[in-house]
């Protein structure tokens, strides 16, 4: 950190500048929220299809979520620990959806469960489109790769002597992972939770896709956010996109706090 | 007993090349060598942590070179302690016996039994990272030697140590030698240390073991260039 004694020199001042005006320009994105959200909040709660696509979105998002962290915990040690089959095609295909447009992967998703196989689960009971598993299928697609680029970041930082060690003192691999493993990257793990969740909450690409907006059957917040504009109802959508702002800082605030945790723990550590 | 026989191990861009030794029960040796030399990577490979390329390794006769670290029966101290910094001292200390499903009552005993020894039972429940250095490593010391291992394997255990706690880890070191007729294998770059706990030292240099000695032959000049002037500087500094 600079001595504020010291005169700023032109690239200060600049990256001074530049931090200013994106700050005020996201402070009016945001104010626009809040201000035209607050007005017409109270109307939230009169209204049974806002109510609904709330209560969707935080199931579908937690349940999502909780799916896609415990398939990317898997999928993170083996990329990082085991790798009996090393290939970068592996972990390339696996990420490559952070990068595709969520469209597209909600193209993809519908072609899949449109076809025969679609048909049979809708058979066995289990119907993805049009219907909330689809959203919770959608949320767990788009934030999968997320989720398993968040958890191998930290089990690549990791040091690997703490399970050597765990080893040597006879543990084996299930024993090390969980006894030495998982406790060392759980904060980590509740802070991709808490990433992965808003993520979920604010998906709306893949989504639209696979299952449409439907009221009252498969209408998330964006997706109510989306419909109130369509038709005109401009205070409804700012409220629900407050809604969804206050989701969003209280993640925000959750995440900012365990990370601050971690960067204590490591300095004593 | 354990036998290193023609040991290589390639890692990356550096080589363990042809490493021979034997060590007797109740006997211990020291390896120094300067740092890259490859001293770590040779304690590892005994714990079971890198699989060689080629060559064995038997401990009591029995060949452990395709056996996991953790079916080796091998105790191991890193120079920075390796605790588990989300378990209490007392957890640290118990895990080897914890992950061998041993009742908990006597788990605790045996902890308390060492811990009293070792004179760290006032900080059995608190975490590691309050702990001072020395604390550290006498907790990394007691996981060890509370399974009994057939082998110690220290790395630089004693670096950046106090006299006092310095002392009260060999005097424990040696004790554990002559109560269990164990071996010890130590990575040192303290010639003193070598002098005081080892029966043989051997000098590594790049990957090779270029000279065995003894703590009265240490200093004796070598056929070798290089162990020659590893020792010299080491004698100046």
């Amino acid at each position: 950190m600079r001595d504020s004694k010291y005169p700023l020199e032109k690239f200060e001042i600049l990256s001074f500048l530049i931090t200013s005006l994106v700050f005020l320009f996201f402070l009016t994105i945001i104010s626009f929220i809040v201000v035209g959200g607050f007005s017409s909040i109270s109307k939230v709660f009169f209204s049974k299809e806002i109510r609904f696509s709330i209560g969707l979105s935080l199931l579908t998002a937690t349940i999502s979520t909780l799916i896609a962290i415990v398939i990317a915990i898997f999928i993170s040690f083996y990329l990082e620990k085991v790798k009996f089959i090393k290939s970068p095609i592996i972990s390339t295909i696996i990420e490559l959806p952070l990068s595709l447009p969520y469209l597209v992967i909600g193209l993809s998703l519908l072609l899949i469960f449109s076809s025969p196989l679609g048909k049979t689960l809708r058979n066995m009971g289990i119907p993805v489109i049009f219907s909330p598993i689809g959203i919770v299928v959608a949320q767990l697609t788009v934030n999968l790769p997320y989720a398993i680029k968040l958890i191998r970041s930290e089990l690549t930082k990791l040091d690997s002597r703490l399970e050597f060690t765990a080893s040597i003192l006879g543990a084996n691999r299930t024993q090390t992972f969980f006894a030495i493993t998982l406790p060392q990257i759980r904060v980590s793990i509740i802070i991709a939770f808490a990433l992965c969740w808003q993520r979920a909450i604010g998906e709306f690409g893949a989504t639209l896709m696979l299952v449409g907006i439907t009221a009252m059957k498969t209408e998330t917040l964006p997706g109510a956010i989306y419909l109130n504009i369509a038709t005109g109802d401009t205070d409804m959508a700012l409220a629900a996109a407050l809604i969804m702002l206050f989701f969003c800082l209280v993640t925000l605030l959750i995440t900012t706090i365990l990370q601050k945790k971690i960067k204590v723990k490591s300095r004593y550590d | 007993m354990i036998k290193i026989d023609n040991f290589s191990l390639k890692r990356g861009s550096f080589c363990l090349s042809n490493i021979n030794f034997n060590i007797e029960d109740g006997q211990s040796i020291a390896i120094l060598g300067e740092t890259g030399s490859g001293k770590t990577m040779l304690l590892e490979s005994i714990a079971g942590i890198y699989r060689g390329n080629s060559g064995c390794i038997y401990v009591n006769g029995k060949d452990v070179s395709s056996i996991s670290s953790n079916k080796r029966g091998i105790g191991f101290v890193y120079q920075d302690y390796c605790l588990f910094n989300h378990m209490s001292v007392r957890e640290n200390i118990g895990f080897g016996l914890k992950v061998k499903k041993m009742d908990k009552s006597l788990i605790d005993m045996k902890v308390n039994e060492i811990a009293k020894q070792f004179h760290i039972s006032n900080i059995l429940d608190k975490n590691p990272s309050v702990i001072s250095g020395g604390e550290k490593q006498r907790t990394a010391l007691c996981r060890s030697l509370i399974i009994n291992p057939r082998v110690l394997l220290l790395d630089e255990p004693f670096s950046a140590m106090d006299p006092n706690t310095k002392q009260i880890l060999i005097d424990a070191i040696i004790d554990y030698k002559k109560k269990y007729n164990g071996i010890i294998i130590l990575v040192t770059h303290d010639f003193k240390e070598a002098i005081k706990l080892a029966d043989t030292i051997h000098v590594l240099v790049k990957g090779k073991l270029k000279a065995t000695k003894t703590p009265s032959t240490l200093f004796m000049a070598s056929e070798n260039y290089e162990v020659n002037t590893f020792l010299q500087c080491n004698t100046r500094g």
